[in-house]
């Protein structure tokens, strides 16, 4: 074995949990979860649809996790881990005896085998651009049966979460399908358990079509509890396919269903009045990460002026009742929000910044100084005389943000605004708002697992692609904008989070001087199980409920757990 | 010249089918939106590489060699690849219509037998209560959508909690032993046979009186009455044969919707047919799926008007000589 | 005589309706757009009284069109200064649920009615054309029908509906919505229209003003189109309900007229969510209306049906 020509730092740190340390839970029973829609594939390399993501998770293992509670990287498969301190080489040592729920052993050739799968152009893997520094592939090696070297062609300021969710795949069973280049074809809902095989803590039993697909405990996970007990503590998962929120909730209710993953506010209200009957455990775990936001369309080409007013953005964002936003539309479960970092997002949400209170005077105010007037009806014009009408598009099938639009229109009216609604089936928005840029404005909400502002990058580059304002930029068009591209490529390569934080919060001032997009309201996770089930520890980012899967069990109290 | 009007229906019908398949490929194409524009939202996932996974599915191609590809799938009997779950529609659809035909057909059956001998008696007995009130009734269960009704039986389900809230079978999978699956499976299907039957019991009760009792209005059941023969006898012999020929033709149209009626049904209460998979690749435009799916709702009508003319040739001489 | 008094009693029911609906301003006593956002989801019966408001009689109040022309603002009761009476309490906006009701009913008959008038015409035309010429005309005519039989309208709505440009006003949107129900409707009263078209061409007097050397057009809209008023008035009558039902199905999937414009599609969609029934049962208002419209509705289709019957027969 080479030794490592670098001084090595120890990036490996345990924290402990927020909560309560998992208890000794008991073996045994089922844990039956209703999902949204059907999962569309087992294959983690092509999956992108989130049930899929939500099942392959529980059979598969990556190198390092990022923990859900703690934010923190925690060693998975890697036990331990070294980065050199130019950020640019890893080591990473593998757990001795591990073993894939088939039974086969893992080692180096199999993480090299997945990370050139992944990294393949020809495989087509959306994970593919996240394993890209500085434009170029990270270079795999391995340096032993159990030790491999990563190497980065630029240094990346969270180490860890390159890792995350990476699932380490079985050289013995996809080699000769990626020799044929098929992978991506791989591993489909039919395919015969035996041929499926991961490092997570449940392996595929059972799949029935359009109805639910069943995992069983994989006997070979590595992870013990406590008292040497292997886990996972429950036999078996029932993913159920319910088709749509309402669904979810009838399954729940009706006890058919143990877990509810993330539930709206009205739902949860309803919840409330039946939890009696459910025997269920209900819980606000507060902010989450996701943010809904008013986008104006700030190409020169949309031909309305004023959204690239800074003072216009200014009266709108003032005139927003945000407060019966979060009241109305969420039934008080929401947080008014000023920037796009949520309060759930502790690490990176800058507290400093003002929160203007809601105040139609202030926008009229802004909006005069800045030669906008108003008729005798009361309409508002721009200094050009133009009268100020513009449309918001929404998607058709969230009734909170039709709801936002609705209210949104109603603020609007009081500046003199004439703003039309018009709600879209979700893709059709999409289309006009990221594809053909033919819309006016947005209502619309991100958002999501990571709270890393490495996952924004395209978000905030003025030539991102997801700069939903104004993408694709040649040159940055305003001042702030660029200054925003700097500080999004420098806190990219800064090691240290205290360095990241300054840039993270000087960009949240710009954002919240400038308003790009005028945030509204930030959602509550809300979540439900049965109030037997043990080690219940939810968090509120991505995956709620079933990230510490392998450490649920069945408190003796239950009945329904072996049905 | 049976068999030359069995070749033109057939041609006749072979071209509707191509000329659906080619309307829907249209149309989802006007559609805006493509698979994977949801992709688009996500700050992590670069266009190029949407480009290349759309690349890979053949998605940049021009819409005649799309279209194309398809019609090969739908020739060979698999109906080509599915965009969203990457392996061949058939094996998508065929498990999920079981379970939409199960559905469909029981509720179909339940229906004809509740209709046509209630038809029969109210039509016999024009002046009778139960005659007066089917009218109103019937209009009343055409008045109720059909989307309170399964609200409302969902949530009589919920409450009462003898009826499982959705799904075909219970959590844990298909139960060990058939007769027990059966069990399990008929529970599941109390509350979305009783919506599809409600939805269709009106419109059929309507549509068989007004049969049976414009023919027994017919000159020959006068003359019938006039000798003397019994009036039960006169229904089950004469009528109801001479009423065949609208009853077949409606028999004919319910087998066209088989497939078609409980997509709603299939997604209001999760039921695992082609409900959810329709809507959901109509959601995620995933074309081959929605065109499938479209084409063999469009086979079922094909297929159940054929039988219908077919039955009626069989049993009605006086078409022949049409 | 029975079915006399049944034709009077539906016709006056359906009329009643109507003209609450048309003349639905009045009777209003909101703006069905004004959010009380301080009274979300009040229960029916609720009088906000701050200071001495209280219920009145022929108030004036927010301002409404009648029939789109005359502008008014008196409304048959009110509440005064001050206070707030929501007779069927309010929906999730703080909206007055009875003025949504009454207002949502003018956009869903007009949609209705519109749709149904479309689908008859489109039905009318190509039912005649199709039975009056037969041939090669009928043959196309008819599978075209199939077609649009086969086809599942509701998923041709969504698909037509997200083809729509989104700077639309809720009046053009819902314009459009109304025709393209209509338009893809037409099969099933063609097909009936073409049945009729196809006995009444062979009828002898049809044959002798054939043989008259009567022009088509003359033939067509003396004799033939005649023959067809029954079925026209008892399809109207079956096809407005449906289409009014078509666009609660479409609000439900999010894609009706839009807000904030009332509909009662938009009303019912909170049907999504079963349970809100019972909490909130007041959002099922519409159906109060709808009920008894759509069994008016079916009542006149069934009796005009008998009549036809009798008169033929």
């Amino acid at each position: 074995m080479r030794t490592v020509p670098f001084a090595v730092c120890v990036l490996c740190i345990w924290l402990p949990a927020a909560g309560a340390p998992p208890a000794d839970g008991a073996r045994g029973g089922r844990l039956v979860y209703a999902q949204r829609a059907e999962p569309k594939t087992l294959n983690p390399v092509t999956a992108i649809d989130a049930p899929s993501r939500e099942v392959i998770r529980r059979m598969t293992g990556d190198l390092i996790t990022v923990n859900r509670r703690t934010q923190r990287p925690e060693p998975n498969l890697a036990e331990s881990w070294t980065v050199s301190k130019d950020g640019r080489h890893y080591l990473l040592q593998l757990r001795q005896g591990l073993r894939f729920s088939d039974g086969h052993p893992c080692d180096a050739d199999d993480v090299v085998f997945t990370f050139q799968v992944y990294l393949d152009e020809a495989t087509h893997s959306p994970q593919r651009d996240l394993l890209m520094t500085g434009g170029k592939p990270m270079q795999v090696r391995k340096l032993a049966s159990h030790s491999v070297a990563f190497d980065l062609a630029e240094p990346y300021s969270a180490p860890g979460r390159l890792f995350d969710s990476l699932a380490i795949l079985p050289r013995h069973l996809l080699e000769a399908e990626y020799r044929k280049g098929r992978i991506s074809a791989a591993w489909p809902l039919q395919s015969a358990p035996e041929r499926i095989a991961g490092l997570g803590p449940f392996r595929l039993k059972r799949y029935l079509p359009g109805e639910s697909i069943v995992l069983e405990r994989n006997p070979f996970y590595w992870k013990t509890d406590g008292k040497g007990v292997h886990l996972p503590y429950l036999d078996e998962i029932d993913f159920l396919f319910a088709g749509s929120e309402e669904n979810q909730m009838l399954r729940f209710l009706a006890g058919e269903s143990d877990v509810l993953n993330r539930v709206s506010a009205k739902n949860f209200k309803a919840l409330q009045t039946e939890q009696t009957r459910a025997a269920s455990r209900l819980e606000d775990l507060g902010p989450g990460l996701d943010y809904d936001f008013l986008v104006f369309n700030m190409s020169a080409s949309s031909g309305r002026p004023w959204f690239r007013m800074r003072e216009f953005r200014q009266a709108v964002s003032l005139s927003i009742d945000r407060e019966a936003i979060a009241r109305l539309v969420y039934d008080g479960r929401a947080v008014p929000l000023w920037t796009h970092v949520t309060p759930g997002n502790k690490l990176w949400v800058n507290t400093a910044l003002p929160r203007p209170a809601r105040s139609v005077a202030a926008a009229r105010g802004k909006l005069a100084a800045a030669g906008f007037s108003w008729d005798r009806e009361g309409a508002l014009h721009d200094p050009a005389g133009q009268r100020v009408a513009f449309s918001i598009v929404t998607s058709a099938s969230n009734q909170e943000r039709t709801q936002m639009a609705t209210q949104l229109q109603d603020d609007l009216k009081q500046l003199g605004m004439n703003v039309q609604i018009a709600p879209l089936e979700f893709r059709a928005m999409v289309d006009r708002v990221m594809n053909k840029r033919q819309f006016d404005a947005a209502v619309m909400g991100l958002g999501g697992g990571d709270g890393d502002p490495n996952s924004e990058m395209n978000l905030w580059l003025s030539s991102g692609a997801t700069h939903l304002w104004d993408p694709n930029q040649k040159t940055p068009a305003t001042p702030w904008e660029a200054e925003v591209d700097g500080l999004m490529r420098r806190q990219l390569t800064a090691m240290d989070y205290e360095t990241r934080r300054k840039l993270y919060d000087r960009l949240q001032q710009l954002e919240a001087e400038n308003l790009p997009f005028i945030c509204l309201a930030s959602p509550n996770v809300l979540v439900a199980a049965k109030s037997t089930l043990g080690n219940f520890d939810p968090v509120n980012v991505d995956h709620y409920t079933l990230w510490n899967v392998e450490k649920l069990y069945w408190l003796p109290a239950h009945s329904g757990g072996s049905r | 010249m049976l068999k030359s009007y069995i070749a033109r229906r057939l041609l006749n019908s072979m071209l509707l089918l191509v000329a659906i398949s080619m309307l829907s490929f249209l149309f989802l194409e006007i559609a805006p939106g493509r698979f994977l524009d949801e992709m688009r939202l996500d700050p992590r996932v670069s266009p190029d590489t949407i480009y290349a996974m759309r690349q890979q599915r053949g998605m940049n191609d021009p819409l005649p060699v799309r279209y194309g590809r398809w019609a090969g799938g739908a020739l060979r009997g698999d109906f080509g690849l599915s965009l969203a779950y990457g392996v061949p529609v058939l094996n998508l659809a065929l498990p999920r219509m079981r379970n939409t035909l199960l559905l469909t057909i029981t509720a179909l059956v339940l229906a004809w037998v509740i209709c046509l001998p209630c038809g029969v008696w109210t039509a016999a007995r024009p002046r009778s209560l139960a005659a007066r009130l089917s009218g109103p009734f019937t209009s009343l269960l055409l008045s109720v959508p059909e989307l309170l009704a399964a609200g409302i039986l969902l949530l009589l389900a919920l409450r009462t909690g003898y009826f499982p809230a959705g799904g075909m079978f219970s959590p844990g999978g298909r139960p060990a032993g058939t007769i027990r699956a059966v069990a399990d499976a008929s529970r599941h299907m109390l509350i979305p046979v009783l919506i599809l039957t409600l939805a269709v019991v009106p419109l059929l009760l309507r549509h068989v009186r007004a049969a049976l009792e414009s023919a027994s209005g017919a000159p020959f059941v006068q003359a019938a009455r006039g000798l003397g023969i019994p009036e039960r006898r006169l229904w089950l012999r004469h009528i109801l044969r001479v009423a065949a020929n609208p009853l077949i033709s409606l028999m004919g149209l319910s087998v066209a919707g088989l497939i078609s009626s409980s997509l709603l049904v299939d997604v209001l209460l999760g039921w695992p047919g082609l409900g959810p998979l329709f809507l959901d690749a109509v959601a995620v435009r995933d074309t081959p799926v929605v065109i499938s799916v479209l084409m063999l709702s469009a086979l079922f009508l094909v297929a159940g008007n054929l039988a219908a003319d077919l039955l009626l040739y069989a049993c009605d001489p006086r078409i022949r000589t049409e | 005589m029975r079915a006399r008094l049944r034709l009077w009693v539906a016709g006056s029911v359906v009329a009643a309706i109507h003209v609450l609906i048309v003349f639905a301003g009045f009777f209003a006593p909101y703006d069905p757009t004004e959010q009380h956002r301080e009274i979300p989801l009040a229960t029916p019966f609720t009088i906000n009284a701050k200071g001495d408001g209280r219920a009145e009689w022929f108030t004036t109040g927010w301002r409404y069109r009648v029939l789109g022309v005359v502008t008014c603002s008196r409304h048959l009761f009110g509440a005064s200064a001050g206070g707030q009476v929501f007779v069927l309490g309010t929906d999730p906006y703080g909206r007055d649920q009875l003025s949504r009701v009454l207002c949502g009913g003018q956009i869903s008959v007009l949609a209705g009615s519109i749709a149904a008038f479309l689908a008859l015409l489109l039905g009318l035309v190509f039912g005649t054309v199709a039975g009056f010429y037969g041939g090669w005309t009928d043959e196309i005519l008819m599978r075209l029908a199939e077609l649009f039989l086969a086809l599942p309208w509701l998923y041709l709505l969504l698909a037509a509906r997200a083809a729509l440009p989104d700077s639309l006003t809720p009046g053009q949107t819902f314009l459009l919505v109304a025709s393209i129900i209509g338009a893809t409707g037409w099969a099933r009263p063609a097909r009936l229209i073409r049945g009729l078209v196809l006995s009444a061409r062979e009828r002898e007097y049809v044959h002798a003003a054939r043989g008259f050397g009567a022009s088509h057009w003359y033939l067509l809209t003396r004799h033939i189109v005649p023959e067809t008023w029954g079925v026209l008035l008892t399809q109207a009558g079956i096809l407005i309900p449906q289409f009014i039902m078509a666009e609660v199905l479409l609000a439900f999937f999010g894609l009706g007229v839009g807000e904030p414009v009332p509909s009662w599609g938009s009303t019912l969609s909170y049907l999504r969510q079963p349970w809100l029934a019972v909490t909130a049962w007041w959002m099922l208002a519409p159906l109060l209306v709808m009920l008894p419209l759509f069994l008016g509705y079916h009542a006149l289709a069934s009796t005009l049906q008998q009549r036809a019957a009798a008169g033929s027969g």
